[in-house]
């Protein structure tokens, strides 16, 4: 017995140590994995002599419902244009005063004029932009169309994937069909619905955790992707063609934003501001191999990306679907369960 | 006599509670009162951004009334009780052996430390088996008995493998408790009075350690009937479990409260159970 | 007779160990792979070298998940064997009641008990750290703990008990001498389970953590669209070959500690 309170003593006593050690200002940021590269964390705290605690989610879903649900402190937060918009709406994050971001006159105007949430960036600065894709295996598969309708070959059934990812794949179908991403209309839905059965025929299966994965073990020929991903994976990048349709799709933007009830907003700003320091944001680019929304950036970056802001040019941002949601949920549903 | 034998009931009763307390603060306060909150939340109306308002609503039951669950629910049953068969059926000779074995907590140990690994890791490593360019298909296309690779992987019986995998040592541990106390002499006094081999061991051996087992089929069946991140790594386009659809409706649907009544649905299927295998257990007391 | 059945539990034996550490030896030999694909390209120190200079944030999870794990087991395993020595041999009224709702915490779905835990600790403003993932961890493996040493005390009989307060034995003396002796295989088993559950949780982990309170699934399920760093494989190895050296070299205690 005694032996256990002790043993419970010292547990407490390790869980108050590592409670309150350093004494530096500490930034609490919320990202992504790897979407920043450790260096540039690194500087910043050289530079600004504080601590970064970086904690990472791997989908906005799942950032949204811990925060939803009360998870607190953390001070920066990286969410997609859709769930920045809500966050706005929902009044969980504190506006952003723009003269203590000098470098925001760096961002690209034409990238500015097409978010639609936060016209003015009162709340939100933009970090990253971009889209799904997909990437064939050219060893294996030598005649195919840069479409969407890829996932209609026969010939490669059993070899492909799509996203398992509800707003992707019906963004990619609705936009095939002449479509919005963000429609709200039933009909097109279910145009959208039929399309999809008709690939979910051919494909594999709907992932979104390993395809980048297969896709380098050759499990997959076809992927639909994130390029980063892909990329990141393959030691021989000399087989893989990765593209989007001309047809465009859904895209995204990143946003950096300061959750309510952050202890750190002068911090976090300062923060903000420093990854559009163009050679900061240079080095972030040529890491992620991404197209740069920083236009002075795009002068330092010593990579080329993986595809550039053009290829967007027909593609379209996911907005909030706000109750129309359920709509595309059930028709989701039905797609994952009917044969 | 009337007096002490009074004393010592009641003395039973203050130990009792005085064990258990511990344990039934901890989980009300840290499960059911955390449960009471999320099944009150299938009876509300959902917020179309999470979470939910507090009006009084059906809708989450409603809902369900679908057969696509039906469904679900049929092949996530179908799964789950495969995995457990073959789990039992790998876990109670393994569990013998240790029982027997000189080196018992050692064996313990070298069953367990594998699983200190993160299951993320091992199951990438089973894709390195398993997979087309996995370790099985290379040697059997370069030995020539096939002629092309096997899909082995992105199926139900590669999600029912990975279950088992994962679950077995679950199995393995309480068998092996409960064996280690068998007296192992009844078998052999059985064997001398001409029973059969596999006579004294269905006779003898499972009647006794049947909590075991049943500890061991719970421990494999309740855990792969609520898993989804199995399924969703290692299933293909048509693999559907309740666990999934759950997650998919508190994160993409953000429909708590049917995420909730799907919970409720769950916990409901997993109850009965519960209560139909332990009530059999009695029944077998009696007979025997 | 009796040695070819014994060989046929043995058999099963040898085939479980393989089925076990297949995957484990594939992830030893990649450790060991200059690239980071799971494809072999050569032999390399590369991954231990990262691990030892240059992976402060792996070890510091890791240290959390150790942590953790270590504390919410010893707890879970305390609360749950008295627990169940509570049920099996004492009767009380919320016996029945205990038994039935120890057993839902292993029904339901882990994303469920995470979201459920995390809005309960916002309302009573728990700030989320390691000590709210030890709070939630201890409380999955409770069931575990309970329901093995229950099975393990299941065949005794209570006679024993009523025997050592014949001979005078109080009811601690009883506990301790009696009770938690014949009990000690489940509690160890209860305890190297909890240990496995709670090394490898990553979904109420994720809802219960708090910032800077990282363990080492949440970092590895960071990394799973990007790749998992073959790092990752590195540390693993030296966990699994640290774990058997140890209980290697203590061996010779063990009658004293079990």
């Amino acid at each position: 017995m005694k032996k256990y309170v002790y043993f419970l003593l010292v547990v407490v006593f390790i869980f108050i140590l590592t409670g309150c050690s350093g004494s530096k200002q500490k930034l609490y940021i919320f990202n992504w994995s790897y979407y920043i590269p450790d260096e540039v964390i690194e500087n910043f705290e050289k530079d600004f002599n504080v601590d970064v605690v970086y904690d990472v989610f791997s989908s906005n879903e799942e950032m949204f419902a811990k925060l939803k649900s009360g998870g607190t402190g953390y001070d920066i937060v990286f969410p997609s244009g859709d769930y920045a918009s809500i966050m706005i709406n929902l009044g969980m994050v504190e506006p952003i005063d723009l003269n203590n971001i000098p470098n925001y006159k760096y961002l690209d105007k034409s990238v500015l004029q097409k978010i639609t949430f936060d016209t003015q960036s009162n709340y939100s600065i933009p970090y990253m932009m971009g889209g799904t894709g997909i990437a064939v295996n050219t060893k294996y598969v030598k005649n195919y169309e840069k479409d969407w309708n890829i996932f209609l070959d026969e010939n490669l059934k059993n070899k492909m994937t799509l996203l398992d990812d509800m707003r992707e794949v019906f963004g990619i179908a609705l936009k095939q069909l002449g479509y919005s991403v963000n429609t709200k209309n039933t009909d097109e839905l279910n145009e959208a619905k039929d399309l999809i059965m008709k690939w979910k025929k051919n494909i594999l299966k709907f992932d979104a955790e390993s395809f980048a994965k297969g896709f380098a073990a050759e499990e997959f020929y076809v992927v639909h992707g994130y390029a980063e991903n892909i990329f990141l994976e393959l030691e021989d990048k000399s087989n893989v063609d990765f593209f989007m349709p001309e047809i465009g799709g859904p895209m995204y933007v990143d946003t950096m934003m300061i959750l309510k009830g952050s202890k750190n907003k002068e911090l976090a700003e300062k923060f903000i501001n420093y990854i559009h320091d163009p050679k900061v944001y240079a080095q972030i680019v040529d890491y992620l191999g991404l197209p740069s929304i920083n236009t002075e950036a795009r002068n330092l970056r010593t990579t080329v990306p993986y595809y550039t802001i053009d290829d967007l040019k027909n593609s379209e941002f996911k907005e909030d679907l706000g109750d129309f949601l359920s709509v595309y949920n059930k028709l989701w549903q039905e797609i994952r369960v009917e044969n | 006599m009337t007096v002490s034998l009074w004393r010592s009931s009641r003395m039973k009763v203050n130990y009792g509670t005085k064990y258990s307390l511990p344990m039934l603060i901890w989980l009300t306060l840290l499960f059911i009162v955390p449960s009471a909150i999320i099944i009150m939340f299938s009876f509300m109306e959902k917020n179309q951004y999470g979470g939910v308002n507090p009006v009084f609503s059906l809708q989450a039951f409603k809902d369900l009334m679908n057969s696509a669950y039906f469904k679900i629910l049929l092949n996530t049953i179908y799964i789950a009780v495969m995995s457990t068969i073959f789990t039992l059926l790998l876990a109670l000779p393994s569990a013998y052996y240790m029982a027997r074995s000189k080196y018992k907590s050692f064996l313990m140990l070298l069953i367990i430390i594998p699983f200190w690994t993160n299951f993320l890791i091992r199951v990438y490593a089973w894709i390195a088996v398993l997979g087309n360019n996995g370790f099985i298909n290379q040697f059997l296309l370069k030995t020539g008995l096939i002629k092309d690779y096997i899909g082995m992987l992105y199926n139900n019986n590669a999600v029912i493998l990975v279950m088992v995998y994962t679950y077995l040592p679950y199995a393995i541990l309480p068998l092996y408790a409960i064996i280690e106390k068998f007296d192992f002499s009844l078998l052999e006094a059985a064997r001398d009075l001409g029973a059969s081999k596999s006579q004294s061991v269905f006779r003898i051996l499972i009647p006794n350690i049947k909590s075991g087992i049943i500890t061991s089929l719970l421990f494999t069946f309740i855990p792969a009937f609520g898993n989804y991140a199995i399924p969703q790594i290692i299933g293909d386009k048509n693999t559907n479990m309740l666990g999934t659809v759950i997650a998919r409706e508190l994160t993409t649907g953000r429909n708590w409260p049917l995420a909730s009544a799907i919970s409720m649905l769950l916990t409901l299927v997993t109850v009965i159970g519960v209560l139909v295998f332990t009530s059999k257990q009695k029944n077998i007391k009696k007979v025997i | 007779m009796r040695k070819k059945s014994f060989s046929f539990s043995l058999f099963v034996f040898v085939l479980t160990m393989i089925f076990f550490y297949t995957p484990i030896i594939i992830l030893f030999v990649f450790s060991f792979n200059s690239s980071k694909t799971m494809n072999w390209q050569g032999f390399s120190l590369v991954w231990y070298k990262k691990l030892f200079t240059d992976s402060a944030d792996i070890w510091r999870s890791f240290g959390n998940s150790i942590i953790v794990a270590l504390s919410s087991s010893a707890v879970a395993t305390f609360i749950g064997t008295l627990g169940a020595i509570g049920i099996r041999w004492y009767k009380f009224r919320s016996k029945r009641f205990i038994e039935i709702i120890s057993y839902l915490p292993l029904v339901l779905p882990d994303i469920i008990i995470g979201v459920s835990l995390l809005i309960m600790f916002s309302l009573v403003k728990i700030k989320l750290s390691l000590f709210t993932i030890f709070l939630a961890h201890a409380t999955f493996n409770i069931p575990y703990v309970l329901f093995i040493v229950l099975s393990r005390l299941d065949e005794f009989d209570s006679t024993i008990l009523e025997a050592a307060k014949d001979l005078g034995a109080s009811e601690i003396q009883t506990l301790l001498k009696v009770i938690i002796p014949i009990s000690v295989p489940g509690i160890i088993a209860g305890f190297l389970m909890s240990m496995t559950l709670s090394l490898d949780d990553f979904v109420i982990t994720f809802f219960v953590s708090g910032p800077g309170s990282s363990t080492l699934p949440l970092h590895i399920y960071s990394m799973i669209r990007f790749g998992v760093s073959p790092v990752i494989n590195a540390i693993s190895a030296v966990m699994i070959i640290g774990t058997i050296l140890l209980a290697v070299l203590t061996r010779r205690f063990y009658k004293y500690m079990f």
